[in-house]
């Protein structure tokens, strides 16, 4: 509650920020320092000093998992606005008004973590949804960012209307919009006391529209477009930090409104068709890319498949990779992304060399690309790890995990054609000006990444004994 | 059958008819014209709930406000003349297939549904949606959830003006 209140306050302070603040440049210090406050608030509630005590009533409920997923959340964001923060500068001419943005999205990650009630998921998803249409059109110049602003636009609004249709429904088949009713116990007066057909018509909306919003297929032909048309930083924003807040809720929805329907519907069988589908057309579209960007817009469909997977396996095995996930996704996406917008030509061909000219950019790329495709060592393969042995761990559907190991040797190929571009390839490069400290934050999260990987026992000693 | 009873069936048959009419019309002007009556159905489906906040919520900015921007639209942009493009025969299959999908999934969990047997009309009973209860709702139990939509406005209201402004 409080990181909610706190980034919902910093958003209105960076909203005046261009009315009082004349220098672009302090922009993102605000932000980082705004940031790093709504950090500590949420660490602060946590361990319980909060700032501000507001009876919940139902509609948030507190966990330690919560809390510390926003908590990594909020971090990546922090990594995100001081490693790409004057990328955000120079998109068109309202830098202040695009940080108060994210700082709104902040605010709709921090209710989707907490959400105990319908009605909050849709505001989450709303609140986290709206800013992100307006950033996809930050460079008005550029046709293909107001097409993809647009299409996502009107994506995103047809399945938000998916989505109210379904909560409607599942009010009227159960009378309430809370994700954990006590069925037998509190019964609503004149409504039938069991599995209502239309409490699983209005799942199965739900359920559609929030695979739509984590760009899961057969609902994902939005994400290339539009993570192709965006300006790269926002790109990179959306393709870590909101997707990974998208899951979490995804899961929470999982774990407690659809498990209470498992005896009507089979959920894990839906999921696991939707886990091949996505794995499937992430992993053999990226193949043919030949522009990095919309490679790596298709490799975040791919890499959605295998967080699906905690939410088929639905036990703590999952849970700790789902986290583990968010981290590695997070981080290494962040850091290629933040390489990529030093870059002129976004092709393959135009990284041509790069270990020649810039040997510590190639170095952290290549380490990135290799936690993506989930190489030993590396923060990626533990969480993809994590992923298979918690589907093992049910002991059904073996042949899923078979088919993921098929499809990550596949993803090898294209991330390694990167590697193969920069490192076996000649050619001279079109880089802009880097920074000592822009080297010195690659190469401190390529680090994070190595850590988590050879000692994963410092992030979960974390996450228990924090 | 009682009075209500009446009512409802005759709303009912209007309102789907005219959603046909929506879809089925040439003219996107009659489109809407055939919307707003739906609409009109679908308030007095609300009068007959007895939830008068709701029905005259829906009449003022669904079939008022609306569908005045509709047909604004429709006038700006002059789509009186038809200019549908037209559609290769697997763009129609799939779209069939894929209606048809949705339609059999709605059908057979309807077809189960023993909850929804004579729950037409409320007409003496429901008060929950008089604008007393609501009101008292809305600002006890419900108090978060509105003073948290205020951040979704007011994004919405600077992604408006980053969007809208000249640069």
């Amino acid at each position: 509650m409080n990181s909610i209140i706190v980034s919902a306050a910093c958003g209105i302070l960076m909203m005046f920020g261009s009315v009082w603040i004349g220098n672009k440049n302090y922009f993102r210090f605000i932000a980082a320092t705004g940031l790093l406050l709504t950090w500590v608030a949420n660490w602060a509630d946590m361990n319980g000093n909060g700032l501000f005590q507001i009876p919940a009533s139902g509609m948030f409920v507190y966990t330690h998992i919560s809390y510390f997923f926003n908590a990594i959340l909020i971090a990546a964001t922090l990594i995100y606005v001081i490693i790409s923060g004057d990328e955000v500068t120079k998109q068109g001419a309202y830098p202040a008004e695009y940080f108060s943005l994210i700082f709104f999205v902040m605010s709709g990650v921090s209710i989707l973590m907490f959400y105990n009630n319908m009605l909050m998921l849709f505001l989450g998803i709303e609140i986290m949804s709206i800013p992100l249409y307006i950033l996809t059109g930050a460079d008005k110049r550029n046709l293909k960012s107001n097409e993809a602003s647009l299409k996502y636009f009107l994506m995103g609004a047809f399945s938000t209307g998916i989505m109210l249709m379904g909560i409607a429904l599942i009010y009227g088949g159960t009378g309430s919009f809370a994700i954990d009713i006590k069925r037998a116990g509190s019964a609503v007066p004149g409504f039938y006391n069991g599995t209502s057909f239309l409490e699983i018509t209005g799942l199965l909306f739900l359920f559609a529209s929030m695979c739509f919003k984590v760009s899961a297929a057969p609902f994902h032909f939005w994400t290339p477009d539009v993570y192709d048309g965006a300006p790269s930083v926002f790109t990179s924003f959306m393709a870590t930090i909101v997707k990974a807040a998208g899951f979490y809720a995804f899961f929470r929805l999982v774990e407690v409104r659809m498990a209470q329907t498992a005896t009507s519907v089979d959920w894990k069988l839906i999921i696991s068709f939707i886990i091949i589908a996505t794995l499937f057309f992430g992993n053999i579209t990226a193949v043919f890319q030949q522009s990095v960007k919309r490679m790596l817009s298709y490799s975040s469909i791919a890499q959605a498949g295998f967080m699906l997977f905690s939410l088929f396996a639905m036990n703590d095995l999952a849970r700790q990779g789902l986290m583990l996930y968010a981290v590695a996704y997070s981080l290494s996406t962040i850091g290629i992304f933040a390489i990529m917008t030093k870059m002129k030509d976004y092709s393959f061909d135009g990284y041509n060399g790069l270990a020649k000219t810039h040997p510590a950019l190639a170095a952290t790329n290549t380490i990135f690309l290799l936690s993506l495709a989930g190489i030993p060592l590396t923060a990626g393969f533990l969480a993809k790890y994590y992923m298979l042995a918690s589907v093992i761990r049910t002991g059904t559907y073996t042949w899923l995990v078979v088919a993921a190991v098929v499809f990550a040797a596949i993803s090898v190929y294209y991330y390694f054609r990167l590697i193969q571009a920069m490192y076996f390839k000649n050619g001279e490069p079109v880089v802009a000006a880097i920074s000592p400290i822009f080297k010195y934050l690659l190469i401190s999260i390529a680090i994070i990444i190595i850590a988590i990987g050879a000692f994963p026992q410092l992030f979960f000693n974390l996450f228990y004994f924090g | 059958m009682e009075p209500t009873e009446i009512l409802f069936w005759i709303i009912s048959g209007i309102a789907i008819f005219s959603a046909l009419m929506v879809l089925l019309s040439k003219n996107p002007v009659y489109s809407v014209l055939w919307l707003i009556v739906v609409f009109f159905c679908i308030t007095n489906h609300y009068i007959l709930l007895n939830a008068q906040f709701l029905a005259i919520v829906n009449m003022i900015v669904y079939a008022g406000a609306i569908m005045v921007l509709f047909l604004f639209v429709i006038m700006l942009m002059n789509l009186n003349t038809i200019s549908e493009p037209r559609r290769t025969l697997w763009v129609r299959l799939a779209g069939v297939v894929s209606g048809g999908l949705l339609l059999t999934v709605i059908i057979s969990t309807v077809r189960s549904a023993v909850d929804m047997n004579d729950k037409k009309a409320l007409m003496s009973t429901g008060d929950i949606g008089l604008i007393q209860n609501l009101g008292k709702v809305l600002f006890t139990s419900y108090a978060i959830p509105f003073e948290i939509s205020s951040i979704l406005f007011l994004s919405a209201m600077v992604g408006a003006v980053v969007i809208g402004k000249k640069e």
